[in-house]
Parts: structure tokens; C-alpha cells; sequence
């Protein structure tokens, strides 16, 4: 039981690091939104999975459901209103080269 | 006492119903006073809040009071995809091979809460990211993009999200 909870625990700093790498290497706001919200929420759910079975049944695991109940309402709305206002801007996504070079 | 008023009432009591149920999970505790307590506050902000929580229009049983058994499980379908897109997610930022493009696609949803949880989930099943909903209308920024054909694209990115939020609310 303990392993797979650390098993959890260890994918959640899995899925952290690469969305740092992400937002490093994607080119435009939209894909770096991508790259940090999304391996962010991963993470945090695995984190929270293993903190749960590490816990067992107890009231402090309702407690960590609940806090995670936030985090999935709370973390789309904030990456969605960022981009929106950067849609609202008129800011173009990124595309490939050649693909541009097409539609040219 | 006309209908606008009675639904008036009927506002403010689910929305009191609904904290209620909020403050008792997050307390854990079911001594008198605690709940007294909660339900002073729940019904204060009730009061306020009864406007913006469920609006004037909508009327249905089924927008208001979702189906229980569907309910419980769709949380478990949505890290099961969140997980799935999350490992097809780490070549792309390894290797950099990415197609981004922005689709647009219509929703069939009718009650607010499914639309904006339907938009949540898109946002939360990582590749995808809802920019904006307007009318029936969702704007998708899909990193990957495998079609811009819009009929598709809801395919592949709704997947059962859709069908289950339709069981339930409407």
C-alpha cells in the first residue's frame, strides 16, 4: 500500500518536471498555458491520490477530496481566464512553418 | 403570494441546501451548533447570492438537481482522461512536434453548471483549452491537432463528456 502511494507521489514530481520543461520550450502564450496548467493539475492529483491512500479512511482524507474538489474548479477557470484575454487581444497562435508557408 | 415569488423562495432554499452541503463536508461535524452555525452563514449568503447561483430562466428540474449514481462516477472517467492525455502529452514536449490550432464546435448541453462543467473538463484533459463559449458555440485551442473539421474535432475532444453530463443534468 505504502509503495503505491509513493508510487503516486513520485509520478506527481514526474509530471511537474515536464511541465517546467514545457513552459520553457513552447513558443506562444497558448501552448505554454497548456504546458503549465495541465501537467500542473496531473500532478496535483497524483500528490493528492497517494497523500489519500498514505492516509487511509480517515476525516482528513474527506478533507484532501474536498481540496481537491477546488483545484478541479478552480484551476481551469484561472487558465481559461488567461486565455481568453489573450484571445480577446487578438493574439494569433502558433503554428508550424510549413504548414504557414502553405496557407500563403 | 404569485410565482415569481414562490420561485424566489425556492431559489434561496436550494442555494442554502447547497452551502449547507459544502460547509459539511468541509467541517466534518454534525454537533448542534456547528450546524446552527452553518446554517446561519448558508442562508445569509444565500441571500445574496441566490441571483447569480441559479438564474431567473432556468426552470428545469433536471438543470437544478443533478442525477446522484452518474454523478459519482464521473469524476473517476475524468482523471482516467486526464491521466491518458497526460502521458500522450510528454513526447510532445520532448520531441516539440506540435500542431496547434484553434476549433470551434457546438454543444448540445442546455443548463449552465453542464456547460461550464463541460468546459472545465476540456480545460482540465491536458492538450485542450477553452478560450471562450459564447451561445452554443465553444472556442478550443487544441494543441496537437489531428482536424479543423469542426463535427470531428467535437468528436475527438468531448469524447464521453458529453453523454455522461447529459445524464446528469440535461
Amino acid at each position: 500500500m505504502r509503495l503505491i502511494a509513493y508510487l503516486f507521489i513520485g509520478m506527481g514530481v514526474f509530471f511537474a518536471t515536464f511541465g517546467n520543461i514545457g513552459i520553457l520550450r513552447f513558443p506562444d502564450v497558448y501552448t505554454r498555458l497548456q504546458a503549465s496548467s495541465k501537467c500542473g493539475i496531473t500532478s496535483i492529483i497524483s500528490i493528492f491520490i497517494g497523500l489519500m491512500i498514505l492516509e487511509g479512511l480517515s476525516f482528513v482524507t474527506v478533507r484532501i477530496l474536498v481540496i481537491t474538489m477546488f483545484f478541479f474548479i478552480t484551476s481551469p477557470v484561472s487558465s481559461h481566464a488567461i486565455g481568453r484575454s489573450a484571445y480577446e487581444e487578438g493574439i494569433l497562435p502558433w503554428r508550424k512553418e510549413k504548414e504557414k508557408e502553405k496557407g500563403e | 403570494m404569485d410565482i415569481h415569488q414562490k420561485w424566489k423562495i425556492v431559489r434561496i432554499l436550494l442555494t442554502t441546501v447547497y452551502l449547507m452541503i459544502g460547509w459539511l463536508a468541509f467541517t466534518c461535524n454534525i454537533a448542534p451548533f456547528s450546524l446552527l452555525l452553518g446554517f446561519l452563514f448558508s442562508f445569509t449568503l444565500a441571500l445574496f447570492t441566490y441571483d447569480i447561483f441559479i438564474e431567473k430562466r432556468e426552470v428545469a428540474r433536471r438543470a437544478l438537481i443533478p442525477r446522484i449514481s452518474p454523478l459519482l462516477i464521473y469524476p473517476f472517467v475524468l482523471i482516467f482522461k486526464i491521466y491518458l492525455s497526460s502521458f500522450k502529452m510528454i513526447p510532445a514536449i520532448l520531441t516539440m512536434e506540435i500542431n496547434p490550432r484553434i476549433v470551434h464546435f457546438r454543444t448540445r448541453l442546455k443548463s449552465e453548471i453542464a456547460r461550464a462543467l463541460l468546459a472545465n473538463s476540456i480545460t482540465l484533459t491536458p492538450g485542450t483549452l477553452t478560450l471562450d463559449l459564447y451561445e452554443d458555440y465553444l472556442i478550443v485551442h487544441w494543441l496537437n491537432a489531428k482536424t479543423i473539421h469542426s463535427h470531428y474535432a467535437a468528436k475527438l475532444i468531448k469524447g464521453h463528456f458529453e453523454t455522461w453530463l447529459k445524464k446528469i443534468w440535461i
